[in-house]
Protein backbone atom coordinates (compact mmCIF):
# COMPACT_ATOMS: atom_id res chain seq x y z
CA UNK A 1 0.00 0.00 0.00
CA UNK A 2 2.62 2.35 -1.05
CA UNK A 3 2.32 5.58 -2.76
CA UNK A 4 5.91 5.05 -3.67
CA UNK A 5 6.30 2.96 -6.83
CA UNK A 6 5.12 3.35 -10.27
CA UNK A 7 5.42 0.20 -12.04
CA UNK A 8 4.52 -0.02 -15.91
CA UNK A 9 1.40 -1.47 -14.93
CA UNK A 10 0.51 0.95 -13.17
CA UNK A 11 1.56 3.42 -15.59
CA UNK A 12 -0.88 2.23 -17.86
CA UNK A 13 -3.81 2.47 -15.28
CA UNK A 14 -2.78 5.93 -15.01
CA UNK A 15 -2.99 6.67 -18.89
CA UNK A 16 -6.24 4.99 -19.00
CA UNK A 17 -7.65 7.10 -15.99
CA UNK A 18 -5.97 10.03 -18.29
CA UNK A 19 -8.39 8.90 -21.39
CA UNK A 20 -11.18 8.57 -18.98
CA UNK A 21 -10.81 11.67 -17.68
CA UNK A 22 -11.03 13.33 -21.07
CA UNK A 23 -14.00 11.40 -21.91
CA UNK A 24 -15.72 12.32 -18.72
CA UNK A 25 -14.93 15.72 -19.72
CA UNK A 26 -16.38 15.70 -23.18
CA UNK A 27 -19.72 13.57 -22.98
CA UNK A 28 -22.52 15.61 -21.46
CA UNK A 29 -20.90 17.66 -19.37
CA UNK A 30 -20.17 21.47 -19.47
CA UNK A 31 -16.74 22.08 -20.71
CA UNK A 32 -14.45 25.96 -21.61
CA UNK A 33 -11.40 25.43 -23.32
CA UNK A 34 -8.52 27.12 -21.37
CA UNK A 35 -5.07 28.78 -21.82
CA UNK A 36 -3.43 25.58 -22.00
CA UNK A 37 -5.92 24.75 -24.71
CA UNK A 38 -7.06 21.37 -22.57
CA UNK A 39 -10.83 20.95 -21.72
CA UNK A 40 -11.63 22.20 -18.25
CA UNK A 41 -14.91 20.42 -16.50
CA UNK A 42 -16.98 22.96 -15.02
CA UNK A 43 -20.28 20.41 -14.21
CA UNK A 44 -23.38 19.09 -15.78
CA UNK A 45 -25.40 21.92 -17.64
CA UNK A 46 -28.70 20.58 -16.57
CA UNK A 47 -27.71 19.68 -12.78
CA UNK A 48 -29.33 21.98 -9.99
CA UNK A 49 -26.92 24.59 -8.41
CA UNK A 50 -25.68 23.79 -5.51
CA UNK A 51 -23.02 25.17 -3.10
CA UNK A 52 -19.77 22.90 -1.14
CA UNK A 53 -19.76 23.24 2.42
CA UNK A 54 -16.16 24.81 3.33
CA UNK A 55 -13.53 22.82 4.80
CA UNK A 56 -10.93 24.54 4.71
CA UNK A 57 -10.93 25.64 8.17
CA UNK A 58 -10.79 21.62 9.26
CA UNK A 59 -7.32 21.68 7.35
CA UNK A 60 -4.71 20.79 9.98
CA UNK A 61 -2.17 21.86 7.73
CA UNK A 62 -3.36 24.21 5.21
CA UNK A 63 -2.23 26.58 3.82
CA UNK A 64 0.38 24.11 2.52
CA UNK A 65 2.73 27.24 1.53
CA UNK A 66 3.52 27.44 5.47
CA UNK A 67 6.43 24.86 4.77
CA UNK A 68 6.33 24.80 1.42
CA UNK A 69 7.70 27.71 0.37
CA UNK A 70 10.78 27.16 1.74
CA UNK A 71 10.81 23.44 0.28
CA UNK A 72 12.39 22.64 -3.08
CA UNK A 73 9.66 21.00 -5.36
CA UNK A 74 10.72 17.27 -5.68
CA UNK A 75 8.37 15.38 -8.11
CA UNK A 76 10.10 12.12 -7.62
CA UNK A 77 7.95 9.14 -6.80
CA UNK A 78 8.90 7.92 -3.15
CA UNK A 79 7.64 7.60 0.60
CA UNK A 80 7.31 10.25 2.45
CA UNK A 81 8.85 9.98 5.65
CA UNK A 82 8.07 13.40 7.47
CA UNK A 83 4.75 15.17 8.51
CA UNK A 84 2.49 13.80 6.40
CA UNK A 85 1.16 9.60 6.23
CA UNK A 86 3.43 7.89 4.36
CA UNK A 87 1.03 5.58 3.33
CA UNK A 88 -1.67 6.15 0.88
CA UNK A 89 -4.74 3.71 1.14
CA UNK A 90 -6.22 4.60 -2.13
CA UNK A 91 -6.02 3.57 -5.80
CA UNK A 92 -3.94 0.24 -4.52
CA UNK A 93 -0.29 1.54 -5.49
CA UNK A 94 -1.25 3.66 -8.64
CA UNK A 95 -1.34 7.01 -6.96
CA UNK A 96 0.87 9.08 -4.97
CA UNK A 97 1.00 12.95 -3.45
CA UNK A 98 0.86 14.97 -6.69
CA UNK A 99 -1.21 12.58 -8.36
CA UNK A 100 -4.01 15.18 -6.90
CA UNK A 101 -1.97 17.75 -5.03
CA UNK A 102 0.21 20.22 -7.33
CA UNK A 103 3.49 20.50 -7.65
CA UNK A 104 3.95 24.10 -8.22
CA UNK A 105 1.30 25.85 -5.98
CA UNK A 106 0.79 24.02 -3.06
CA UNK A 107 -1.98 25.69 -2.24
CA UNK A 108 -4.39 23.71 -4.45
CA UNK A 109 -5.00 20.27 -5.90
CA UNK A 110 -4.55 19.31 -9.38
CA UNK A 111 -6.72 17.30 -11.88
CA UNK A 112 -5.61 14.91 -14.17
CA UNK A 113 -5.14 17.35 -16.73
CA UNK A 114 -2.97 19.47 -14.49
CA UNK A 115 -5.80 22.08 -13.89
CA UNK A 116 -5.18 23.49 -10.33
CA UNK A 117 -8.40 23.40 -7.74
CA UNK A 118 -8.98 24.78 -4.76
CA UNK A 119 -9.00 22.69 -1.75
CA UNK A 120 -12.77 23.26 -1.31
CA UNK A 121 -12.98 22.11 -5.10
CA UNK A 122 -11.87 18.85 -4.58
CA UNK A 123 -15.11 17.31 -5.97
CA UNK A 124 -13.34 18.29 -9.19
CA UNK A 125 -10.32 16.52 -8.46
CA UNK A 126 -12.36 13.02 -7.10
CA UNK A 127 -14.38 12.94 -9.73
CA UNK A 128 -11.47 12.86 -12.48
CA UNK A 129 -11.66 9.35 -11.96
CA UNK A 130 -14.37 8.65 -10.11
CA UNK A 131 -17.18 10.33 -12.93
CA UNK A 132 -19.91 7.89 -12.14
CA UNK A 133 -20.11 8.84 -8.15
CA UNK A 134 -19.12 12.78 -8.62
CA UNK A 135 -22.19 12.57 -11.79
CA UNK A 136 -24.97 11.06 -8.91
CA UNK A 137 -23.19 13.17 -6.08
CA UNK A 138 -24.07 16.98 -8.40
CA UNK A 139 -27.40 15.48 -8.94
CA UNK A 140 -27.92 14.08 -5.36
CA UNK A 141 -28.27 10.26 -5.59
CA UNK A 142 -24.62 10.18 -3.67
CA UNK A 143 -23.58 12.57 -0.81
CA UNK A 144 -25.30 14.55 1.68
CA UNK A 145 -27.37 17.39 1.39
CA UNK A 146 -26.79 19.72 4.34
CA UNK A 147 -29.70 21.45 6.67
CA UNK A 148 -33.22 21.36 4.23
CA UNK A 149 -34.21 19.68 1.13
CA UNK A 150 -36.33 23.25 -0.02
CA UNK A 151 -34.03 26.03 -1.19
CA UNK A 152 -30.19 26.16 -2.13
CA UNK A 153 -28.59 23.25 -2.50
CA UNK A 154 -25.96 22.92 -0.09
CA UNK A 155 -23.86 20.03 0.03
CA UNK A 156 -21.02 18.01 1.62
CA UNK A 157 -17.96 17.57 -0.46
CA UNK A 158 -16.26 14.00 -1.12
CA UNK A 159 -13.27 14.51 1.46
CA UNK A 160 -16.22 15.54 4.50
CA UNK A 161 -16.55 11.23 4.97
CA UNK A 162 -13.95 9.96 3.02
CA UNK A 163 -10.33 10.61 4.01
CA UNK A 164 -8.93 10.84 0.43
CA UNK A 165 -5.40 9.12 1.58
CA UNK A 166 -7.74 6.22 3.14
CA UNK A 167 -11.41 6.44 1.51
CA UNK A 168 -13.01 3.25 2.84
CA UNK A 169 -15.07 4.02 5.78
CA UNK A 170 -14.61 1.54 8.42
CA UNK A 171 -17.16 -0.66 10.66
CA UNK A 172 -18.21 0.96 13.85
CA UNK A 173 -20.47 0.03 16.85
CA UNK A 174 -24.26 0.85 16.41
CA UNK A 175 -26.64 2.70 18.59
CA UNK A 176 -28.13 0.60 21.19
CA UNK A 177 -30.97 -2.04 19.88
CA UNK A 178 -34.40 -1.19 20.43
CA UNK A 179 -36.19 -2.17 23.57
CA UNK A 180 -37.59 -5.69 23.42
CA UNK A 181 -41.07 -5.96 23.21
CA UNK A 182 -43.12 -6.53 26.25
CA UNK A 183 -43.34 -9.99 27.00
CA UNK A 184 -41.38 -10.97 23.74
CA UNK A 185 -38.28 -11.74 26.20
CA UNK A 186 -40.24 -13.23 29.13
CA UNK A 187 -42.19 -15.68 26.12
CA UNK A 188 -38.15 -16.21 24.91
CA UNK A 189 -37.08 -16.80 28.20
CA UNK A 190 -39.65 -18.81 29.78
CA UNK A 191 -39.71 -21.21 26.17
CA UNK A 192 -35.97 -22.25 27.19
CA UNK A 193 -36.91 -22.51 30.60
CA UNK A 194 -39.47 -25.07 29.56
CA UNK A 195 -37.12 -26.71 26.65
CA UNK A 196 -34.61 -27.33 29.81
CA UNK A 197 -37.22 -28.77 32.16
CA UNK A 198 -38.48 -30.72 29.38
CA UNK A 199 -34.92 -32.13 28.65
CA UNK A 200 -34.51 -32.80 32.66
CA UNK A 201 -37.46 -34.70 33.06
CA UNK A 202 -36.82 -36.76 30.02
CA UNK A 203 -33.18 -37.37 31.06
CA UNK A 204 -34.73 -38.09 35.01
CA UNK A 205 -36.46 -40.70 32.89
CA UNK A 206 -34.28 -41.97 30.94
CA UNK A 207 -32.36 -42.58 34.46
CA UNK A 208 -34.77 -44.63 35.68
CA UNK B 1 -85.97 -27.96 41.30
CA UNK B 2 -84.12 -26.18 38.64
CA UNK B 3 -86.23 -23.22 39.29
CA UNK B 4 -85.57 -22.97 43.03
CA UNK B 5 -82.07 -23.49 42.51
CA UNK B 6 -82.12 -19.71 39.93
CA UNK B 7 -84.54 -18.15 42.47
CA UNK B 8 -81.70 -19.19 45.21
CA UNK B 9 -78.35 -18.32 43.31
CA UNK B 10 -80.55 -14.63 42.08
CA UNK B 11 -79.46 -12.76 45.10
CA UNK B 12 -75.83 -13.79 46.01
CA UNK B 13 -75.02 -13.21 41.87
CA UNK B 14 -76.37 -9.64 42.36
CA UNK B 15 -75.26 -8.83 45.72
CA UNK B 16 -71.46 -9.63 44.30
CA UNK B 17 -72.30 -7.25 41.77
CA UNK B 18 -72.92 -4.79 43.49
CA UNK B 19 -70.02 -5.59 46.26
CA UNK B 20 -67.64 -5.05 43.14
CA UNK B 21 -69.45 -2.17 41.60
CA UNK B 22 -69.15 0.17 45.02
CA UNK B 23 -65.14 -1.46 45.42
CA UNK B 24 -64.76 -0.25 41.85
CA UNK B 25 -65.46 3.23 42.93
CA UNK B 26 -63.60 3.47 45.72
CA UNK B 27 -60.70 2.58 44.52
CA UNK B 28 -61.27 4.62 41.49
CA UNK B 29 -61.93 7.14 43.58
CA UNK B 30 -58.35 6.49 45.71
CA UNK B 31 -56.83 6.46 42.33
CA UNK B 32 -58.06 10.02 41.13
CA UNK B 33 -57.44 11.46 44.40
CA UNK B 34 -53.63 10.22 44.05
CA UNK B 35 -53.43 12.00 40.25
CA UNK B 36 -53.68 15.30 39.18
CA UNK B 37 -56.71 16.92 38.68
CA UNK B 38 -58.68 16.43 35.45
CA UNK B 39 -55.88 14.60 33.67
CA UNK B 40 -52.84 16.83 34.82
CA UNK B 41 -54.79 20.03 33.22
CA UNK B 42 -56.87 22.88 33.99
CA UNK B 43 -60.93 21.64 34.27
CA UNK B 44 -61.51 23.78 31.53
CA UNK B 45 -59.27 22.63 29.09
CA UNK B 46 -60.25 19.29 30.41
CA UNK B 47 -63.65 20.29 29.37
CA UNK B 48 -62.86 21.64 26.21
CA UNK B 49 -60.92 18.57 25.13
CA UNK B 50 -63.76 16.41 25.74
CA UNK B 51 -65.88 18.65 23.01
CA UNK B 52 -62.66 19.11 20.70
CA UNK B 53 -64.21 17.66 17.01
CA UNK B 54 -62.00 15.98 14.15
CA UNK B 55 -58.88 17.99 13.22
CA UNK B 56 -60.54 18.24 9.23
CA UNK B 57 -63.68 20.08 11.28
CA UNK B 58 -62.12 22.48 13.18
CA UNK B 59 -62.40 26.28 12.29
CA UNK B 60 -58.98 27.90 12.25
CA UNK B 61 -59.74 29.61 15.75
CA UNK B 62 -60.96 25.91 17.02
CA UNK B 63 -57.72 24.60 16.21
CA UNK B 64 -55.80 27.62 17.65
CA UNK B 65 -57.57 26.43 20.85
CA UNK B 66 -56.30 23.20 20.55
CA UNK B 67 -52.52 24.00 20.22
CA UNK B 68 -52.52 26.34 23.21
CA UNK B 69 -54.66 23.35 25.68
CA UNK B 70 -51.44 20.91 23.83
CA UNK B 71 -49.10 23.80 25.13
CA UNK B 72 -50.41 24.68 28.49
CA UNK B 73 -50.48 20.49 29.14
CA UNK B 74 -47.33 20.19 28.32
CA UNK B 75 -46.45 23.25 30.83
CA UNK B 76 -47.86 21.41 32.93
CA UNK B 77 -46.66 17.92 32.67
CA UNK B 78 -43.13 18.59 31.91
CA UNK B 79 -42.21 22.11 33.02
CA UNK B 80 -41.07 23.11 29.24
CA UNK B 81 -42.73 25.93 27.31
CA UNK B 82 -43.86 24.15 23.54
CA UNK B 83 -44.56 25.98 20.88
CA UNK B 84 -47.28 23.67 18.98
CA UNK B 85 -47.95 24.71 15.60
CA UNK B 86 -49.92 23.66 12.28
CA UNK B 87 -47.66 23.84 9.42
CA UNK B 88 -50.16 23.96 6.09
CA UNK B 89 -48.61 21.42 3.40
CA UNK B 90 -47.10 23.50 0.89
CA UNK B 91 -48.26 24.15 -2.71
CA UNK B 92 -47.13 21.33 -5.20
CA UNK B 93 -45.07 19.32 -3.28
CA UNK B 94 -45.69 15.38 -2.42
CA UNK B 95 -42.86 14.26 -0.70
CA UNK B 96 -41.06 10.94 -1.05
CA UNK B 97 -38.59 9.18 0.13
CA UNK B 98 -35.24 6.59 -1.40
CA UNK B 99 -32.93 4.44 0.71
CA UNK B 100 -29.66 3.79 -0.89
CA UNK B 101 -29.41 -0.04 0.89
CA UNK B 102 -25.84 -0.13 -0.15
CA UNK B 103 -24.57 2.73 1.20
CA UNK B 104 -26.46 1.87 5.47
CA UNK B 105 -24.25 0.67 7.49
CA UNK B 106 -26.85 -0.24 10.25
CA UNK B 107 -25.31 1.93 12.46
CA UNK B 108 -28.97 3.27 13.77
CA UNK B 109 -28.41 7.04 14.01
CA UNK B 110 -31.30 7.66 12.30
CA UNK B 111 -33.58 5.87 14.72
CA UNK B 112 -31.71 7.68 17.92
CA UNK B 113 -32.62 10.75 15.94
CA UNK B 114 -35.89 9.81 15.49
CA UNK B 115 -36.58 9.13 18.74
CA UNK B 116 -35.44 12.55 20.05
CA UNK B 117 -36.86 14.61 17.65
CA UNK B 118 -40.54 12.76 17.68
CA UNK B 119 -40.44 12.98 21.92
CA UNK B 120 -40.92 9.45 21.64
CA UNK B 121 -41.11 7.75 25.02
CA UNK B 122 -36.98 6.70 25.84
CA UNK B 123 -38.46 3.28 28.09
CA UNK B 124 -41.51 2.58 25.18
CA UNK B 125 -40.68 0.19 22.42
CA UNK B 126 -42.24 2.41 20.13
CA UNK B 127 -39.81 3.61 17.19
CA UNK B 128 -41.03 4.09 13.83
CA UNK B 129 -37.76 2.93 12.40
CA UNK B 130 -36.20 -0.70 12.35
CA UNK B 131 -33.24 -1.63 10.87
CA UNK B 132 -33.48 -4.78 9.69
CA UNK B 133 -30.32 -6.81 9.39
CA UNK B 134 -30.66 -9.78 6.67
CA UNK B 135 -28.11 -11.90 4.74
CA UNK B 136 -26.83 -11.12 2.11
CA UNK B 137 -28.89 -12.34 -0.81
CA UNK B 138 -32.18 -12.24 0.87
CA UNK B 139 -35.10 -10.18 0.84
CA UNK B 140 -37.07 -11.88 2.59
CA UNK B 141 -38.40 -10.00 5.65
CA UNK B 142 -39.68 -12.41 8.08
CA UNK B 143 -35.85 -13.48 8.47
CA UNK B 144 -34.90 -10.34 9.44
CA UNK B 145 -33.10 -9.54 13.17
CA UNK B 146 -33.72 -5.77 14.29
CA UNK B 147 -32.57 -6.58 17.34
CA UNK B 148 -28.95 -6.89 16.55
CA UNK B 149 -26.37 -5.80 18.58
CA UNK B 150 -22.57 -6.73 17.77
CA UNK B 151 -19.60 -4.90 18.72
CA UNK B 152 -19.05 -3.05 15.00
CA UNK B 153 -21.58 -2.92 12.05
CA UNK B 154 -21.82 -3.62 9.15
CA UNK B 155 -21.36 -7.42 9.69
CA UNK B 156 -19.64 -9.22 7.45
CA UNK B 157 -22.34 -11.27 5.14
CA UNK B 158 -24.94 -8.83 5.80
CA UNK B 159 -27.01 -5.75 4.43
CA UNK B 160 -29.23 -3.49 6.47
CA UNK B 161 -32.64 -2.27 5.65
CA UNK B 162 -34.33 0.75 7.60
CA UNK B 163 -38.53 0.45 7.43
CA UNK B 164 -40.48 3.04 8.42
CA UNK B 165 -44.12 4.48 7.51
CA UNK B 166 -43.71 4.29 3.36
CA UNK B 167 -46.57 6.69 3.15
CA UNK B 168 -48.66 4.40 0.67
CA UNK B 169 -50.48 6.52 -1.73
CA UNK B 170 -53.51 4.27 -1.46
CA UNK B 171 -52.73 3.60 2.46
CA UNK B 172 -54.51 0.41 3.67
CA UNK B 173 -54.53 2.13 7.01
CA UNK B 174 -56.82 5.18 6.16
CA UNK B 175 -59.23 2.46 4.96
CA UNK B 176 -59.47 0.66 8.27
CA UNK B 177 -59.91 3.34 10.37
CA UNK B 178 -63.64 3.63 11.65
CA UNK B 179 -63.40 6.83 12.75
CA UNK B 180 -61.74 8.69 10.06
CA UNK B 181 -58.80 9.61 12.60
CA UNK B 182 -55.96 8.95 9.93
CA UNK B 183 -55.97 10.10 6.71
CA UNK B 184 -53.70 11.68 3.46
CA UNK B 185 -52.55 15.31 3.79
CA UNK B 186 -52.10 16.91 0.15
CA UNK B 187 -48.68 16.57 0.41
CA UNK B 188 -48.59 13.26 0.72
CA UNK B 189 -47.92 12.26 4.24
CA UNK B 190 -50.55 10.33 5.70
CA UNK B 191 -51.41 11.42 9.78
CA UNK B 192 -52.90 10.49 13.14
CA UNK B 193 -55.23 13.15 14.72
CA UNK B 194 -54.25 11.25 18.41
CA UNK B 195 -56.64 13.08 19.69
CA UNK B 196 -59.57 11.87 17.33
CA UNK B 197 -57.75 8.30 17.46
CA UNK B 198 -59.82 5.61 19.58
CA UNK B 199 -56.84 3.15 19.82
CA UNK B 200 -59.10 0.23 18.53
CA UNK B 201 -55.77 -0.66 16.38
CA UNK B 202 -57.52 -1.67 13.25
CA UNK B 203 -54.96 0.25 11.02
CA UNK B 204 -52.04 -1.49 12.90
CA UNK B 205 -53.49 -4.82 11.16
CA UNK B 206 -54.41 -3.61 8.14
CA UNK B 207 -50.66 -1.99 7.92
CA UNK B 208 -48.46 -4.59 5.75
CA UNK B 209 -44.95 -2.49 6.98
CA UNK B 210 -45.68 -2.91 10.59
CA UNK B 211 -45.01 0.78 10.81
CA UNK B 212 -47.64 2.09 13.06
CA UNK B 213 -47.47 1.93 16.71
CA UNK B 214 -49.78 1.65 19.37
CA UNK B 215 -48.40 3.72 23.13
CA UNK B 216 -49.40 1.48 25.73
CA UNK B 217 -47.89 4.32 27.92
CA UNK B 218 -47.55 8.34 28.14
CA UNK B 219 -44.20 8.71 26.87
CA UNK B 220 -41.39 8.81 29.05
CA UNK B 221 -39.18 11.83 28.09
CA UNK B 222 -36.37 13.63 30.59
CA UNK B 223 -37.87 17.54 30.67
CA UNK B 224 -34.74 18.77 29.13
CA UNK B 225 -34.79 16.67 26.22
CA UNK B 226 -38.57 17.47 25.68
CA UNK B 227 -38.33 18.85 21.28
CA UNK B 228 -39.84 22.02 22.21
CA UNK B 229 -41.03 22.33 18.26
CA UNK B 230 -43.70 20.41 17.69
CA UNK B 231 -46.70 20.21 14.98
CA UNK B 232 -50.26 19.16 15.75
CA UNK B 233 -50.28 16.46 13.18
CA UNK B 234 -46.94 15.43 14.40
CA UNK B 235 -44.02 15.34 17.63
CA UNK B 236 -46.28 17.09 20.20
CA UNK B 237 -46.31 15.34 23.04
CA UNK B 238 -49.38 12.46 22.64
CA UNK B 239 -51.84 11.14 24.98
CA UNK B 240 -51.62 7.67 26.01
CA UNK B 241 -53.66 5.08 23.90
CA UNK B 242 -53.35 6.02 20.58
CA UNK B 243 -51.53 4.88 17.51
CA UNK B 244 -48.62 6.70 16.24
CA UNK B 245 -46.20 6.25 13.32
CA UNK B 246 -43.71 7.91 11.36
CA UNK B 247 -45.11 11.45 9.64
CA UNK B 248 -41.92 12.43 7.98
CA UNK B 249 -40.87 15.09 10.46
CA UNK B 250 -44.07 16.75 9.26
CA UNK B 251 -43.15 19.72 11.67
CA UNK B 252 -39.53 20.28 9.63
CA UNK B 253 -40.56 18.84 6.37
CA UNK B 254 -43.28 21.38 5.62
CA UNK B 255 -40.65 24.65 6.65
CA UNK B 256 -38.07 22.94 4.12
CA UNK B 257 -35.50 21.32 6.56
CA UNK B 258 -34.56 17.69 6.17
CA UNK B 259 -36.60 14.54 8.22
CA UNK B 260 -34.34 14.27 11.41
CA UNK B 261 -33.28 10.66 10.17
CA UNK B 262 -32.19 12.00 6.66
CA UNK B 263 -29.89 14.69 8.48
CA UNK B 264 -28.69 11.94 11.27
CA UNK B 265 -27.41 9.77 8.89
CA UNK B 266 -23.86 9.77 8.31
CA UNK B 267 -23.65 7.70 5.16
CA UNK B 268 -25.90 9.68 2.83
CA UNK B 269 -28.08 7.17 2.24
CA UNK B 270 -31.22 8.64 2.74
CA UNK B 271 -32.97 10.84 0.09
CA UNK B 272 -36.12 12.96 0.55
CA UNK B 273 -37.37 15.26 -1.80
CA UNK B 274 -40.75 16.65 -3.46
CA UNK B 275 -42.14 14.13 -6.03
CA UNK B 276 -43.07 16.79 -8.07
CA UNK B 277 -40.04 18.87 -8.65
CA UNK B 278 -38.32 17.14 -11.28
CA UNK B 279 -35.08 18.56 -10.75
CA UNK B 280 -35.15 17.27 -7.12
CA UNK B 281 -32.66 14.51 -5.50
CA UNK B 282 -35.40 11.75 -5.38
CA UNK B 283 -36.60 12.50 -8.93
CA UNK B 284 -32.99 11.89 -10.15
CA UNK B 285 -32.71 8.46 -8.59
CA UNK B 286 -36.15 7.25 -9.37
CA UNK B 287 -35.56 8.31 -13.03
CA UNK B 288 -31.46 7.22 -12.58
CA UNK B 289 -31.48 4.07 -10.40
CA UNK B 290 -32.93 0.48 -10.05
CA UNK B 291 -35.36 1.51 -7.60
CA UNK B 292 -37.78 -1.08 -5.78
CA UNK B 293 -40.18 -0.68 -3.13
CA UNK B 294 -40.85 -3.10 -0.57
CA UNK B 295 -44.24 -5.32 -0.95
CA UNK B 296 -44.84 -3.47 -3.86
CA UNK B 297 -47.70 -6.33 -4.80
CA UNK B 298 -49.86 -5.92 -2.60
CA UNK B 299 -50.87 -2.18 -4.40
CA UNK B 300 -50.29 0.20 -1.73
CA UNK B 301 -48.15 1.93 -3.42
CA UNK B 302 -45.47 3.31 -1.20
CA UNK B 303 -44.05 6.62 -1.49
CA UNK B 304 -40.59 4.97 -0.35
CA UNK B 305 -37.88 3.44 -2.53
CA UNK B 306 -34.93 1.36 -2.41
CA UNK B 307 -31.82 0.95 -4.15
CA UNK B 308 -28.55 0.03 -4.44
CA UNK B 309 -25.22 1.20 -6.41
Amino acid sequence: MAAARLTPGTACEAVLCLLLALCYASVGAQDTATDSGALRFEGYPDAPAFEVVSRKSDLFFYPCDQCHESMEPNPEIRALDTMHDAEIDHGRGRIWCLSCHALEDRNYLTTLLNEPVDFDDSYLVCGGCHANRHKDWTFGAHGKRVANWQGPRSLYSCTHCHNPHSPAIGPRAPKPPPPVRAGLELQRGADHAADAEDDATEEHADNE
Amino acid sequence: MSDDREIKDAPNKFDKARRNFLRGISVGAAASLAQPAWGGQTFSDAFADFFQNHYQKMSADEIDAALERIERKAQIRYGVDINCENTPPQENVVFGYAINISRCQGYRDCVQACVKENNLGRDSQVQYIRVLEMDQGVTNLEHSEHYYDPAEVPVEGKYYLPVQCMQCDDPPCVKACPVEATWMEPDGIVVVDYDWCIGCRYCMTACPYWARHFNWTEPEIPAEELNTDTHYLGNRPRPRGVVEKCHFCIQRTRKGRQPACMEACPTGARIFGNLLDPDSEIRYVLANKQVFRLKEDLGTEPKFWYFSD
